[in-house]
């Protein structure tokens, strides 16, 4: 695949221009509502234009400076994404709402100030082993007594004076730098077949100690604090990122039947996870009660058809907790089959920058960083959509980007950072910068 | 590592398609299904928040309109004569869905229909939401009288009239009051559905056309009926010998009348002391399986009665009564089958055969009404915010049992039992009315037995103008004269009040 870079200064007006459709969009989408509920323009239309334009501004001017190849698509869409999901909280919530603006805003600040930090992301491959602690520690936080917190059954959450979030947001961006880390090097080792188990040749367990423990750690903690969600997540991202660092397809095998193990002894031990898998092949057998958020929601997707109710003026609030988890169901209501299609079609183009950008990694880490990124990008949003449509039971995520929540969005835009960073090493191994042209002169004449 | 990140990519394309997948059958494929799904309120919420349409009787007495409160949601629903139409009517329940007219003209009532878009569409400057008003053909002041004759017996009453089919009159008895099972308050409307689902005689069931009991010997009518179509009976042949019991074929089991009594003679001395022995000879030897089964049908049985309602239940007669045997004793008589003794037993109401009121009202309405039963409906006109009629009901012929010829002649038979028969009882004065009893026996220790009357009205020589049938669940004693004595009043009562101009 030969991949034409266009110029960088005509990807940074893409960009821009991506971004002018965003703010349009959400914009709109803001507007919609409120005449939708109150057949009023919001009175804070302006402010709000100005402060969605400043901020998205700020995150342009900062790929720009830090950034300037990055790939043009990734910021976009993580605007529209986290703007929609805005326009749809504060259409619920607008408590939430004026707090989820604060989140945007430190989100974007996460943003540059990642992109500031971390010039090469090779950084990260140095620090791997405190990387991987703070996030084992992270993810133990919400399991010590006197700060942990538990909301909503789960335990993951962390209390500190007036400032509450959940740890294993960022977590998963630090055990993702971990592992792909860690498999870089290892993974000739791991990619060779010396030890016999039955009929099989695996690689010497010793090898894969330290991940398994990592593994196992994350999923018992996930238990503990009855997180299925991202125990799921975690695993899934494992298991990819070992599985393309070995190209052994063997460890797929095995880690599917391991986690049908796991799922299965949880399934018989947690009366929790009982709960999820009867709800998703029955909700109407407790449709008072536990089946009630999901039958809610799937009658939101019904009402919703093709077209959607129109902005503001869906049913809801008849969704409990619609802000966060079920935020999906909400935007197939008022959007219909074409909003949350567009949504899905979003997630790809995400999925699709960071996939692209792994591929053309030449460097390993770098590679399996994006890869690792991506992996957990596009499964989050897969495991809670699918969850919301009944498609798989149902596990506790936010949605990126979207759902309400401070840690899951600051966490995210992070994420999106590393990512743009990712693709602007990647661009500038292509594009033959000045100084490159500088050194190989230098070299000729030598 | 490429070759994996493809496979990933490929992967994640296959995950998000199935989304895609999964979605276009909640909203597309499936979204009408969950949308009308009962506990789904969301179609209810949204017109829980604007005013929706009246409901009025035919007599112009207001059955339900929305109120607003202060609560959840803008409005709730109320009903000013509480129990009295809660059958029909149903009930607009944010907890429970909604039934009854509530449910079939949702779309009028709420304004939903493209007719009703389109008129709200043209003016503009009307602030009141254009929704429609349902005016039944039931009228209050008869219905009124059915619950007062019926009293606290369970039962029901349907009067119809045979010339249109609209019904005047729907009620059973327990029912329930609507007002409490549509509260917006949760709590308060479950404690009270939960209170209904437990009480005595299923209250919130409307019997009147939504459950099936043994009709007894109101169902000779449609025997007679099939007799005389068939070519077998006339209205003074054959003279039937006076026997106390009839064997019909294959058995040792007589069919004996009540009582012990001796009956016999003309179509018209059998039907005016509900003689089960010639009945019983008549179905199973004279008419037999097919031509049984054929007329049961032409009166509506083993069919959803048409009813702008739902959950109408469908009468039912056997449709099979096994093998043909051998020739009859006679000539003329119909082959011998090897069910022949459950086709006398159905012949004269028992067995097998179940029917609802509203299709034994709709036998009588046949006989009434020169052989047509016209469709039965309970909307007599839709209304919009200007009080233009939209939707005006258009009368049909549903079924058409019998000639008009042979029409007359059970009108003239059915006179008779209410003249000088078992159905004394229901006969008014200066008016033409026709009847037949029922007593369906349902145990004998105690005895007891559902108490039934099937009959019309109208001024003496001219159509019928009212069809009623009466039916007294479960009454004690098992003779013929518990119809007459039971049901009758009743019938009559009705009647009467029906025949009186309305309002």
């Amino acid at each position: 695949m030969i991949a034409v870079t266009p110029p960088r200064s005509s990807r940074r007006a893409t960009e821009a221009g991506l971004l002018a459709l965003a703010g349009l969009i959400i914009g709109a989408a803001f507007a919609l509502v409120s005449l939708g509920r109150n057949q009023t323009l919001p009175a804070n239309l302006v402010p709000f234009s100005v402060g969605v334009f400043a901020l998205f501004l700020g995150a342009h001017v900062g790929v720009r400076k830090l950034a300037p190849r990055a790939d043009p698509l990734i910021l976009p869409v993580v605007v529209v994404l986290n703007g929609l999901g805005y326009v749809f909280i504060a259409r619920l919530n607008d408590k939430l709402a004026a707090q989820q603006a604060g989140w945007t805003a430190l989100g974007v600040v996460g943003f540059i100030a990642t992109l500031f930090v971390i010039k090469r992301v090779r950084m990260l491959d140095r620090v791997r082993y405190t990387v991987g602690l703070a996030g084992v520690i992270l993810l133990i936080l919400p399991l010590l007594p006197g700060i942990g917190a538990r909301i909503n059954g789960a335990r993951i959450w962390v209390r500190l004076g007036v400032v509450s979030f959940q740890p294993g947001e960022f977590a998963k961006i630090a055990l993702a730098v971990f592992f792909a880390a860690y498999l870089v090097e290892r993974r000739e080792l791991l990619g060779t077949a010396t030890f016999k188990v039955g009929p099989f040749m695996t690689p010497d367990p010793k090898h894969l100690m330290p991940v398994l423990v990592a593994w196992g750690f994350s999923l018992v903690v996930m238990m503990f604090q009855r997180d299925l969600g991202s125990a799921l997540l975690f695993f899934v991202l494992f298991l990819t990122v070992l599985w393309i660092a070995t190209e052994r397809a063997s460890y797929l095998v095995v880690g599917t039947t391991l986690f049908g193990a796991g799922a299965y002894l949880s399934w018989t031990l947690f009366s929790h996870v009982q709960d999820r898998v009867s709800m998703w092949l029955d909700p109407w057998q407790d449709s008072q009660d536990k089946g009630y958020q999901i039958i809610q929601a799937t009658y939101a997707f019904a009402w919703g058809g093709i077209w959607g109710t129109g902005l503001g003026v869906g049913l809801g609030r008849r969704v409990p907790i619609a802000e966060s988890d079920f935020i999906f169901a909400i935007i197939g209501e008022e959007l219909g089959l074409v909003g949350a299609t567009a949504i899905l079609v979003l997630f790809l183009v995400l999925v699709g920058s960071g996939l692209r950008v792994a591929m053309r990694s030449r460097d390993p880490f770098a590679k399996l960083l994006a890869a690792g990124l991506t992996t957990l990008v596009g499964v989050q949003s897969f495991i809670i959509m699918a969850g919301v449509t009944r498609l798989l039971p149902l596990t506790g995520l936010t949605l990126p980007f979207v759902s309400y929540g401070g840690s899951s969005l600051i966490s995210n835009w992070v994420l999106a950072a590393l990512l743009v960073r990712l693709s602007d090493e990647v661009a500038e191994r292509e594009e033959p910068s000045p100084h490159d042209d500088h050194t190989t002169v230098i070299a000729v004449t030598a | 590592m490429n070759g994996q990140l493809r496979k990933l990519a490929v992967a994640l394309m296959a995950c998000y398609l199935a989304l895609f997948v999964k979605l276009n059958f909640l909203q597309v494929i499936d979204a009408k299904e969950l949308n009308e799904e009962p506990g789904n309120g969301r179609s209810i919420a949204r017109d829980f928040n604007r005013p929706r349409g009246d409901i009025e009787s035919a007599d112009g007495e207001l059955v339900a309109h929305s109120v607003e409160t202060d609560g959840r949601f803008k409005y709730q629903r109320q009903y000013p004569t509480d129990d009295l139409f809660a059958h029909t009517v149903g009930s607009y329940s944010l907890l429970f869905g909604s039934d009854g007219v509530e449910r079939r003209y949702n779309e009028e009532l709420s304004g939903n229909t493209a007719d009703f878009r389109l008129r709200g569409f043209l003016d503009p400057l009307v602030e009141e939401p254009n929704v429609g008003t349902v005016r039944l053909t039931l009228r209050a002041d008869v219905q009124r009288v059915a619950r007062e004759a019926l009293g606290t017996r369970p039962g029901s009453v349907v009067a119809l009239d045979p010339r249109s089919g609209g019904v005047l009159a729907m009620w059973s008895y327990p029912s329930y009051n609507p007002n409490f099972t549509s509260l917006n308050d949760a709590t308060s409307a479950r404690t009270f559905k939960e209170a209904y689902d437990k009480a005595k005689d299923k209250p919130l069931l409307a019997k009147a056309f939504r459950e099936r009991y043994f009709p007894g010997s109101t169902f000779k009518v449609v025997t007679a009926a099939a007799g005389l179509e068939s070519g077998a009976v006339t209205e003074t042949t054959p003279v039937f010998p006076a026997v106390n019991g009839y064997q019909p074929p294959l058995t040792n089991r007589p069919i004996r009348n009540f009582d012990g009594a001796t009956c016999g003679g003309t179509l018209f001395d059998l039907l005016r002391v509900s003689c089960n022995a010639g009945f019983a000879e008549m179905g199973a030897e004279l008419v037999g399986p097919e031509g049984m089964i054929g007329q049961a049908e032409k009166f509506g049985f083993n069919e959803r009665p048409p009813l702008d309602l739902g959950g109408v239940a469908a009468s039912v007669f056997p449709t099979e009564f096994g093998k043909r045997l051998s020739n009859g004793d006679d000539p003329d008589d119909a082959p011998v089958f090897e069910d022949t003794p459950r086709l006398a037993q159905s012949s004269i109401g028992q067995g097998d055969v179940s029917a609802t009121p509203l299709q034994m009202a709709m036998v009588a309405a046949a006989v009434g009404n020169g052989g047509s039963i016209m469709t039965p409906h309970v909307m007599s006109e839709i209304r919009d915010r200007n009080g233009e009629v939209v939707e005006p009901y258009q009368p049909s012929v549903w079924k058409a049992p019998l000639s008009e010829a042979n029409a007359d002649i059970l009108r003239r038979g059915m006179i008779e039992v209410a003249t000088s028969g078992t159905a004394r009882a229901m006969g008014i004065a200066g008016v033409e009315v026709g009847g037949k009893t029922g007593t369906a026996q349902l145990g004998t220790d105690p005895p007891r037995s559902h108490a039934w009357v099937i009959g019309f009205a109208g001024p003496p020589g001219e159509q019928a103008q009212v069809a009623v049938a009466v039916l007294v669940q479960g009454q004690p004693g098992a003779s013929e004269q518990t119809g007459g004595k039971v049901a009758a009043p009743i019938a009559k009562r009705v009647l009467e009040a029906a025949l009186a101009p309305s309002r």
